[in-house]
């Protein structure tokens, strides 16, 4: 019986491997459709006007308004490792804070922080579900934030790396979508 | 409708706000809302507090939404309390898990308020009509 049961287990787990195998093999045939950019825009574009009722679109990288800048990010695990990366400057965050919450904020404090860290995170979740096979295999992590100037975000040579910039009212926002492996 | 106590789970208080406005669009006005930041916290609510509703999200530290779905089942805290997810999660795999955890509904984030209205209204009208 215990026999028995080690083997069903032992079944499972190896169809379970053989899975994601599989899966992971069938990612890297399509990982052109994993890095495709227009997933990245639509996620963006989704979520502001979803849950700001704002439109947003891409512009040609330009540097931000002023030094101090907002950045969260929030971890990718299982199939994909990664991360999705939401960086503007602090006046674009208190614009997007206020426009998710509806209220008005005239400095980056915790609100803005949390409102900030869930827009990262509903892009992350967006960007995924548009690819059916990390929908469904691919964890996310609880937001992080980091607020400053003059810092810079480095990942060591990552399979591929999605970098857009938006404009949105009269500020802009960095999206960056970095993939440091398929396991 | 009479007043409403609606128990909202989520580690972010912006998206519990969020919900909450999305609720009060919806139409649940009159409605008292208790807010919870994890899965511990808002089994400790229902252990004192009777609620209509439960929204959670399931991405949560401490205890996440399906963990603390599945400890309301197991310990009857919320009997025929609708439980609404409301999640980034949206793989059919998380909805499946979820339902099967007992929940009644899902939400994707993002979402709109007029797409909370038309899955929890109808859950709401079905617990009063048992």
């Amino acid at each position: 019986m215990f026999n028995g049961i080690r083997t069903g287990a032992g079944f499972r787990r190896g169809a379970q491997q053989e899975m994601e195998r599989m899966m992971t093999q069938s990612l890297r045939e399509n990982l052109n459709l994993v890095s495709d950019p227009q997933n990245l825009n639509q996620s963006v574009e989704e979520v502001f006007h979803m849950m700001l009722g704002a439109s947003c679109y891409q512009v040609q990288e330009t540097p931000f308004e002023e030094p101090e800048t907002i950045t969260a990010v929030v971890g990718f695990g299982g199939l994909l490792s990664g991360a999705c990366v939401f960086r503007s400057s602090s006046s674009a965050a208190l614009e997007i804070a206020g426009r998710l919450t509806g209220m008005e904020f005239s400095e980056i404090d915790d609100t803005v922080k949390d409102a900030i860290g869930e827009v990262c995170n509903m892009l992350a979740g967006a960007w995924k579900g548009s690819v059916p096979d990390l929908s469904a295999n691919c964890g996310l992590s609880i937001p992080a934030v980091i607020t400053g100037s003059n810092y810079h975000i480095h990942v060591q040579a990552p399979e591929f790396r999605l970098h857009h910039m938006y404009r949105f009212d009269q500020t802009t926002f960095a999206v960056t979508i970095i993939c440091d492996g398929l396991q | 409708m009479s007043e409403m106590r609606v128990l909202i789970v989520d580690d972010s208080s912006v998206m519990r706000k969020i919900v909450e406005r999305s609720l009060r669009q919806a139409g649940l006005d009159p409605m008292v809302v208790l807010e919870a930041g994890s899965g511990t916290d808002g089994l400790e609510v229902l252990q004192g507090q009777s609620v209509h509703l439960i929204l959670s999200d399931i991405n949560m530290p401490s205890m996440d939404g399906l963990e603390f779905l599945r400890q309301i089942r197991g310990q009857n805290l919320a009997p025929g309390v609708p439980v609404v997810m409301i999640t980034t999660e949206s793989s059919e795999e998380h909805v499946k898990q979820a339902i099967l955890s007992g929940a009644q509904g899902y939400i994707r984030k993002p979402f709109t308020a007029e797409q909370v209205k038309e899955r929890v209204l109808p859950l709401l009208a079905a617990a009063e009509g048992r």
